[in-house]
């Protein structure tokens, strides 16, 4: 690539321009075919990895003799622990002898995944989906007039779509996914660097857990009148919390209109 | 549980697929991703109580590039990063996750995704490192630059050439690429 606004379109492709200097390039790209053709590469290579290239995840056995050795560090190794069964730091977590109220709600947070759910795996898995894919937005906006109606033609629920940018949380996006039989509508927010995904629909009698934690990924449930939701991200259990209490109590001024 | 062991599990924990991830594609037998995740593990835990920020993520894999360097450094002679053996990356490796809905479209994937998982793998490791920081880990050039320890310019410009580089060789190398780079 000669053309000298080659980085600047790389910096565009990969989100780090604001948005004046993002309208430059695009201005740029409209009229530089060289630029254009290396979008377009830029696009497939990521395409390429994040669709096809291999992702290596920590192996169970892994994962149990870091949470030996962080038994050991803490010094809360306990008597030799049988065959481990799933995820070695579970254990790890419930392995604190004077476990506290806090330290026991968190042993039990994590505890749950150990229980199969096919609603947790689902929403898991088309978290990963938005994350590996281009299907991560149907509906770019900031603006709940544009989102919440959009839903309501594209899912079967219609949830609120509310922008938190003030607290941290700006909303980017709008979705229609599918998860666990049901269409959902997902409302996509942006914290920091990561993506949390709210999926919603309508509330069958599956048994949800408040909370669980599948491959590094925390899931925060709820129900509001006959909608479940659901936050997923890879973000803090407490940035997912305060997000779910930001909605939770907008919920009610968004369906009155 | 301790306070700090509670706050690792929840913070620096849910990051370990991504320093697993990073070690995979940094290190070369004698070397074992394993033992560097372990290390870089418990270096992280032992200075969690230090840790002075928000954004745990690329604290924690500069810990795990830095343990990669230190085993990297002991078990050769030069500090060069050695480069891998052609066609040496632990294609029946049992991690090597391939996501695909069907198992015919899976097939097809985990084909392209040694292929290409084989052009990253021979890229010189300066290179392959922001590539696997950005596009699989999708981190910033600011926290690509804190974890390399390089300024932001350069890794613009090594990502640019990794960039280049992978699209030309998975191009030239790789038969039947064509239905993925067009």
């Amino acid at each position: 690539m000669s053309c000298s606004e080659a980085l600047r379109v790389q910096e565009y492709f990969d989100g780090e321009l604001d948005a004046g200097a993002a309208a430059d390039v695009e201005r740029h790209l409209e009229t530089c075919a060289e630029c254009a053709a290396l979008l377009k590469d830029l696009e497939l290579t990521r395409a390429g990895l994040r669709e096809s290239g291999p992702y290596y995840r920590a192996s169970d056995a892994l994962r149990a003799r870091i949470a030996d050795i962080l038994d050991d560090e803490s010094g809360e190794r306990p008597a030799r622990r049988p065959a481990r069964i799933g995820k070695g730091f579970l254990w790890g977590a419930l392995s604190g002898g004077g476990a506290t109220a806090l330290a026991a709600a968190f042993a039990a947070l994590l505890f749950l995944p150990a229980a199969p759910n096919l609603a947790v795996d689902d929403l898991t898995n088309a978290h990963l989906r938005s994350m590996m894919s281009d299907h991560l937005i149907d509906v770019v906006s900031s603006d709940r007039h544009t989102v919440k109606p959009w839903f309501a033609g594209h899912t079967d629920v219609s949830p609120p779509a509310v922008d938190f940018a003030k607290d941290g949380y700006t909303l980017i996006g709008g979705r229609a996914d599918y998860v666990d039989g049901h269409r959902a509508a997902v409302v996509v927010y942006r914290h920091g660097k990561h993506i949390i995904n709210v999926f919603a629909w309508i509330a069958g009698d599956e048994h949800l857990p408040a909370e669980a934690l599948r491959n590094g990924y925390h899931l925060v449930f709820w129900k509001s009148g006959n909608i479940a939701y659901c936050a997923v991200s890879d973000t803090g259990l407490d940035e997912i919390a305060t997000l779910t209490h930001l909605i939770q109590n907008a919920g009610a001024p968004v369906s009155r209109e | 549980m301790s306070d700090r062991r509670r706050r690792f599990e929840t913070q620096a924990l849910p990051h370990l697929d991504a320093a697993y991830n990073l070690a995979k594609w940094l290190a070369r037998p004698p070397l074992d991703a394993d033992d560097i995740v372990q290390d870089a593990m418990l270096r992280a835990y032992r200075a969690f109580d230090s840790f002075r920020g928000d954004n745990v993520k690329p604290w924690l894999l500069s810990i795990v590039r830095n343990c990669f360097l230190t085993a990297a450094g002991q078990t050769r002679h030069t500090r060069n990063v050695p480069l891998p053996a052609d066609g040496e990356v632990g294609s029946d490796d049992p991690a090597l996750v391939v996501d695909a809905p069907d198992p015919e479209a899976a097939a097809i994937r985990a084909e392209e995704g040694r292929r290409l998982a084989d052009v990253v793998a021979k890229l010189p490791p300066e290179f392959r490192e922001v590539l696997v920081l950005r596009e699989m880990e999708d981190l910033s050039y600011r926290e690509i630059a804190q974890i390399t320890g390089s300024p932001i310019g350069t890794v613009m410009s090594r990502l640019a050439r990794a960039r280049g580089m992978l699209k030309e060789k998975w191009q030239s190398d790789v038969e039947g690429a064509g239905h993925v780079l067009q």
